[in-house]
């Protein structure tokens, strides 16, 4: 036993003297890369010096979740384009994958070590819970300090109704809607002529449910798709056109889901009546867009920000027609996209900030992200500018319809608190229940909203 | 023991230490984590957790969308039993005993898929699948078959995962037990051929017999693997729906960690989950482990 411990201290040592070892000549490694290291680090600082020499620059970071092909080749352009032209300021732009959510799961970590970017693209759908969990600036807060001269930027340039779309539940202004698209509806003009129904599409719902029966029965191709993807962002432009709300406040100020009115389930069940009757289809997103495309389906209830991979495809005579109404009923589209929130901390990063940021709102740069993205201007007068988009609407009749009903634009609905994610999540088994048939859309509606109500009271 | 081998023996178990330390941090300190989050509720940014005991364990047992995932997880381990250990076995057979020329050809077309990314194939697969334009479609319907809408209806969404997922893992586990099955001895089954033995019969009796080492091993990394390499298709194609008749366990506790922020519930999924498989791999170790021809 004596021995046997003896051997093992033995062998501790000697592994230990191995790692030591293995420190001493890690740590002779260290000091060359140090030795490297200082001498890059001097070719930095002299360089930065160089620079400095114009005064020192700030440097920014802006988040943003556009990918290559989904406009971030513009982010690069437009960032380029600002670097060059600004001599205090460089902006350095920083793709985050996996979209808003990505970003925001980023922002976490990021936000845990002590340091935060400047400039942050939010989802709509993080609306609540970015104001409730980082620390951020509001905008006219930022333009009373550092753009005193321009106070009512945000008012002269934006629609109400646009700019209510950044206001959190609490009633703050959190940020400036930047990335704006709304669902349309793409019709497939040829497959409509050939089942004699007028090429202008339908205007209202209830036509669209005639005109999808009837293509059913002129041509035996499916007349509509709703887009199914994982939110309910399409549903709730149908259900809430029909004079109906998501959500409504109680008078004690308490938020309750109000979805399940007559006039939203009729909306609900008139899909779901289209789906059963084999005229409109019940596939995931990518495979209705697909059918549109290939002329399977006759109408597509889709964001407008999928315009360019449709036109790009489709080889018939394909438009876009505003998203439809309920008869008479005033049209509510809810917003997909983003907004822009300041994180920066310190004075010198959101002056900074603010002034990158507004040069992203003026109208070229806005023309120019319109047309590298597919999204909505949020901005008045982008639309009929000379250097805006004019010449780019005239040839582009696509966009023409998600431009027209900006008016109708309402907020994504975002459940308020903790369990909003869970109020999200029930919606959609609500959907795959109501579309799927195995419940009708009174039974569904009504039994979800309550679940949510109780869900909401819980908390 | 002589101090030699004393020291050798020593000298081993120092070797391990590295790995195991990897293990310590990678492995057993996470999951001693995710154990101690199933007692709380949290959503990854709140600075307090908070205690809520066996809380979570409860509303997972209460959740009646549980049994349902749990009835998917095993449908799912069925399935790929079937198409991905029970096929490659026979087609192995039928590729070392059967036939003579061509081997190395099926070889490769069979491996072939599996170093394409599952993501590829997933996405790949709702283009050659899509129920309407699809290709797969259109010669159905030429024999007048409409094919189902697979990702939204219950049992086909499973049946269709799982051949995707068959089609990325039936190549790996087809040559790991084709070495199996080729290292039974020619002697035998030449011999059983002369005795005019019927080939199901040297299959059963003397193949499954002769390779169950390797096996065994495929037929333990089928359910393993083949529950984590689904979750691919359900997160790209159907995110669990509709309404959990594509979810197991795996994606149900992404699904609540990183899609609801529920890391209690997430994590009590997880450990369930874990405590399941336990319980599979204890009940294989008693009755199917015996039955094993190791050959050393």
């Amino acid at each position: 036993m004596k021995k046997n411990l003896k051997c093992l201290t033995a062998l501790c040592m000697a592994g230990a003297m191995i790692s030591l070892t293995g420190c001493g000549s890690s740590s002779q490694s260290t000091s060359a890369d140090t030795t490297a290291g200082s001498a890059s680090s001097e070719a930095t600082t002299s360089a930065e010096s160089t620079a400095s020499g114009n005064g020192s620059k700030t440097v920014i970071e802006y988040w943003h979740c556009n990918a290559e092909n989904q406009g971030g080749l513009t982010v690069d352009e437009l960032v380029k384009n600002f670097n060059e032209n600004n001599d205090h300021i460089e902006v350095v732009a920083k793709y985050n994958p996996d979209m808003y959510k990505g970003l925001m799961q980023n922002l976490q970590a990021e936000a845990a070590t002590g340091n935060t970017p400047a400039l942050v693209q939010i989802g709509w759908a993080f609306l609540d819970y970015f104001s409730n969990n980082f620390s951020y600036t509001s905008p006219q807060e930022i333009i009373d300090q550092y753009d005193a001269s321009d106070k009512t930027f945000l008012t002269d340039n934006f629609l109400p109704n646009v700019l209510d779309l950044a206001v959190n539940s609490d009633g703050v202004q959190v940020g400036i809607p930047y990335s704006l698209s709304s669902p349309v509806l793409y019709i497939n003009r040829d497959l409509l002529k050939e089942a004699g129904l007028s090429e202008e599409g339908p205007k209202t719902w209830e036509e669209v449910d005639s005109f999808a029966r009837t293509v059913q029965e002129k041509t035996g191709k499916y007349g509509f798709y709703m887009q199914e993807p994982a939110d309910f962002w399409a549903q709730q432009g149908l259900i809430e056109s029909n004079n109906t709300s998501m959500l409504t406040k109680t008078a004690d100020g308490k938020i309750q889901a109000s979805f399940a009115s007559p006039e939203g389930i009729q909306a609900m069940q008139m899909v779901a009546d289209l789906i059963k009757d084999g005229a409109a289809l019940h596939v995931s997103w990518d495979e209705g867009c697909q059918s549109f495309i290939d002329g399977n389906c006759a109408m597509l209830y889709t964001t407008i920000a999928r315009r360019a991979s449709v036109q790009k495809s489709a080889q018939f005579d394909v438009a876009t027609v505003k998203s439809p109404t309920w008869g008479s009923s005033p049209r509510k589209v809810p917003a997909g996209g983003c907004f822009l929130a300041i994180t920066a901390q310190t004075d010198e990063q959101k002056e900074a900030a603010w002034e990158f940021e507004k040069y992203l709102y003026s109208v070229e740069s806005m023309a120019a992200w319109t047309i590298g993205t597919g999204y909505v201007p949020p901005r008045k007068d982008v639309a009929d500018a000379e250097n805006g988009l004019k010449s780019f609407l005239a040839e582009n009749e696509m966009m023409k319809a998600a431009i027209e009903q900006m008016d109708g634009v309402v907020s994504w609905t975002s459940f308020p608190g903790d369990a909003g994610l869970q109020a999200e999540q029930m919606l959609l088994d609500m959907r795959d229940q109501i579309f799927g048939g195995q419940v009708t859309a009174e039974e569904g509606m009504t039994s979800t909203q309550d679940a949510i109500n109780a869900l909401l009271d819980a908390q | 023991m002589n101090n030699e081998t004393k020291k050798q023996t020593i000298l081993g178990y120092l070797f391990l230490i590295p790995s195991l330390a990897v293990f310590a941090v990678f492995m057993f300190y996470p999951l001693l984590y995710t154990f101690y989050l199933s007692f709380f509720e949290w959503n990854m940014v709140k600075p307090v957790k908070k205690f809520v005991g066996l809380n979570n364990y409860i509303a997972v047992f209460r959740d009646p969308n549980t049994f349902k995932i749990l009835g998917n997880t095993l449908a799912y381990i069925l399935v790929l039993l079937v198409l991905n250990f029970v096929l490659p076995y026979i087609l192995s057979f039928i590729l070392s005993a059967v036939i003579r020329h061509g081997k190395s050809f099926y070889k490769a077309v069979f491996f072939l898929p599996s170093v394409i990314s599952l993501v590829v194939g997933s996405i790949l697969y709702t283009w050659i699948l899509n129920p309407i334009s699809g290709p797969v479609a259109i010669i159905l319907g030429k024999f007048g078959i409409q094919m189902p809408f697979w990702s939204k209806t219950d049992g086909w969404v499973i049946a269709v995962l799982c051949i995707i997922t068959t089609w990325k893992t039936f190549g790996y586990n087809f040559i790991n037990i084709l070495a199996g099955v080729s290292g039974v001895s020619q002697e035998v089954i030449e011999a059983a051929r002369l005795d005019q033995v019927p080939m199901w019969k040297i299959f059963l009796d003397i193949i499954v017999p002769m390779s169950s080492a390797t096996g065994i091993y495929v037929f333990i990394t089928t359910i393993v693997q083949g529950l984590q390499y689904v979750f691919t298709p359900i997160k790209v194609i159907t995110q669990g729906g509709p309404n959990y008749a594509s979810s197991n366990l795996i994606y149900a506790s992404y699904h609540e960690a990183f899609t609801l922020y529920r890391t209690g519930t997430s994590s009590a999924i997880s450990i369930l989950t874990m405590l399941l498989f336990i319980v599979l791999l204890l009940l294989e170790f008693k009755f199917v482990e015996k039955g094993v021809y190791y050959e050393n």
